[in-house]
């Protein structure tokens, strides 16, 4: 029995990973993406894509968030496709996800669909910056043979 | 300077193991454990520079026991490929975690692939 057949048909598991928002703890946000992936009976190279898609959207989050504030990482499992919601708190007025880079070219190729988000920052938040983030999906891939 | 008598341990997160060695005056080797993530391209890179002022006509990276590679040190490896020019970096690795990037932005075109270092080593320039 996998570890999804406890779930109704159609509702996604939830998997929320929060972590400090340095690129120390990225390596353990990955290795999360992978096994979920793995668990999900995704094809070898859909796991290597979504571990690679994972990293580098948090990495993006990473460079732009605030000094000693959180990364939240939130894995939806669904059948056949993961769903990633990265954001951060960023730590100047004016950051964005920067979509111009090598890195986001990889990750538009990696993901079957990635965005960039942004929220400005709420009056009376604890922090001045917007909120941003990324979120991608990923397909299992081919079923195995 | 790495002393080769000495036994390394793995590399962990966030460390990356490189070590470069001229067998002959024709061959430069830098070989890489680890994850090239964004923690360690900077050391690839600076492995890579060292690799690239070598004066042997064969450049080789072996890359076989490297476990992951993001864009970022994708874009280090594309530099210096860039930067061997008529060389062509010579890169070994069958591993998925290092030819899926590769393969899925094209740039495997931009270096000679092996699958083992002694392929890679060869005396065909």
């Amino acid at each position: 029995m996998s570890d999804w057949d406890s779930h109704p048909p159609g509702e996604p598991s939830v998997v929320e990973v929060r972590t400090s928002a340095t690129a120390a703890l990225i390596p353990t946000i990955r290795a999360v993406a992978s096994d979920l992936a793995a668990r999900a009976d995704f094809d070898l190279d859909a796991i290597s894509d979504l571990r690679m898609a994972v990293d580098e959207a948090c990495a993006t989050l990473v460079d732009v968030a605030a000094p000693a504030s959180m990364l939240q990482c939130t894995f939806r499992v669904h059948a056949e496709h993961i769903e990633v919601h990265a954001h951060v708190h960023a730590g100047s007025a004016d950051a964005t996800v920067s979509t111009d880079t090598f890195g986001w070219r990889v990750l538009q190729t990696l993901a079957d669909h990635v965005e960039a988000l942004r929220q400005d920052s709420v009056v009376g938040a604890d922090h001045a910056g917007p909120t941003v983030g990324i979120r991608l999906d990923k397909h299992a891939g081919m079923p195995p043979r | 300077m790495l002393d080769p008598t000495k036994p390394r341990p793995s590399p962990g997160p966030g460390e990356l193991g490189v070590t470069f060695e001229q067998p002959d005056a024709h061959h430069a080797l830098l070989v890489v454990e680890g994850e090239i993530d964004t923690l360690t391209a900077g050391s690839l890179e600076r492995a890579l520079t060292e690799l690239l002022n070598a004066s042997a006509e064969v450049l080789v990276v072996d890359l076989s026991a490297v476990t992951f590679l993001a864009s970022s040190g994708l874009a280090v490896l594309i530099r210096a490929a860039h930067q061997a020019g008529e060389r062509r970096l010579r890169l070994v690795s069958t591993a998925r975690a290092v030819r899926r990037p590769m393969e899925i932005t094209g740039s495997d075109q931009l270096f000679d692939l092996y699958p083992d270092r002694a392929a890679a080593l060869s005396p065909e320039v």
